[in-house]
């Protein structure tokens, strides 16, 4: 794997595409608003070979206005809101700290489950977001000493082979401080599965 | 954590020594190869899901189910 990295930027040059890096691709053009995709899509970002049936995505907080203007776009570009037709209810669901899922027009998987930051590693993630550059496209991924935590934080056996799989991929260029700190953040350790 | 009830900690251990030794693989291997052996995986997983037949409302349901039941434990 080449990565190329400048200050907040990664550059992955010549990865073939999969569709479901296209669905996500597509999905955040749309969305011109600050995102950050977390989670199981980042990982799989970076090669590992295991599916997901949802991509989790933050957003900064935005006015109902800007909702429907998103609601409009994605709707004209063949999508839909699986928990409801109606911009208005979707919007409180997102105001409440819910998520809401949107999928491309008869499909239900994969599914994007968005929402808004709420807690502070949330927002540590999307402050100091990291732009993935494929070629020509572009997306934004949460820095690796965060999800590396929060993965050992949820702690099923995916998610702890997950923050396994990040440890080997960023080792090399993680900020140490950043990690631990977050792993007592969330009260997680890492050095039974080598991390850290 | 919450490690699944039926596997233990060496089997936990024997996963995550295979994920190390490919995330070995992918990092010595120029981006073009793994991600072309990564496509053919992800992509007929993506094939096949697409094909699920499920409404979105049991699909809601579903995963409200699953997410109680993690909280739960």
């Amino acid at each position: 794997m080449e990565l190329i990295f400048r200050d907040h930027e990664i550059w992955m040059k010549g990865k073939i595409k999969t569709e479901l890096d296209r669905f996500v691709f597509d999905f955040v053009k749309i969305l011109d608003v600050r995102y950050v995709v977390v989670s199981g899509y980042v990982v799989i970002l970076f090669g590992r070979s295991r599916g997901t049936e949802d991509i989790d995505v933050l957003t900064e907080r935005f006015e109902p206005a800007k909702f429907e203007e998103i609601f409009d776009k994605l709707v004209k570009n063949g999508y839909y809101f699986l928990n409801s037709d109606d911009p208005e209810k979707l919007y409180e669901m997102l105001d409440d700290g819910l998520a809401v899922r949107i999928a491309k027009i008869n499909t239900v998987i994969p599914n994007i489950e968005l929402k808004f930051v709420r807690s502070e590693i949330d927002r540590f993630s999307l402050e100091n977001r990291l732009k993935v550059v494929i070629d020509d496209e572009s997306i934004y991924i949460p820095p690796p000493e965060v999800q590396i935590p929060y993965k050992l934080y949820l702690g099923s056996v995916r998610d702890i082979e997950d923050a396994v799989y990040l440890w080997e991929i960023f080792k090399d260029y993680i900020n140490t401080y950043t990690l631990h700190h977050y792993m007592k953040k969330l009260g997680v350790e890492g050095e039974q599965y080598g991390i850290g | 954590m919450v490690l699944d009830k039926d596997l233990d900690r060496d089997e936990l251990m024997q996963r995550l020594e295979f994920v190390r030794f490919y995330a070995r693989w992918v990092k010595s291997t120029p981006n073009e190869v793994w991600s072309e052996q990564q496509a053919v995986l992800v992509n007929s997983m993506v094939k096949s899901s697409r094909n699920f037949l499920i409404s979105p409302e049991k699909y809601l349901k579903m995963k409200e189910r699953c997410r109680m039941r993690v909280h739960s434990l």
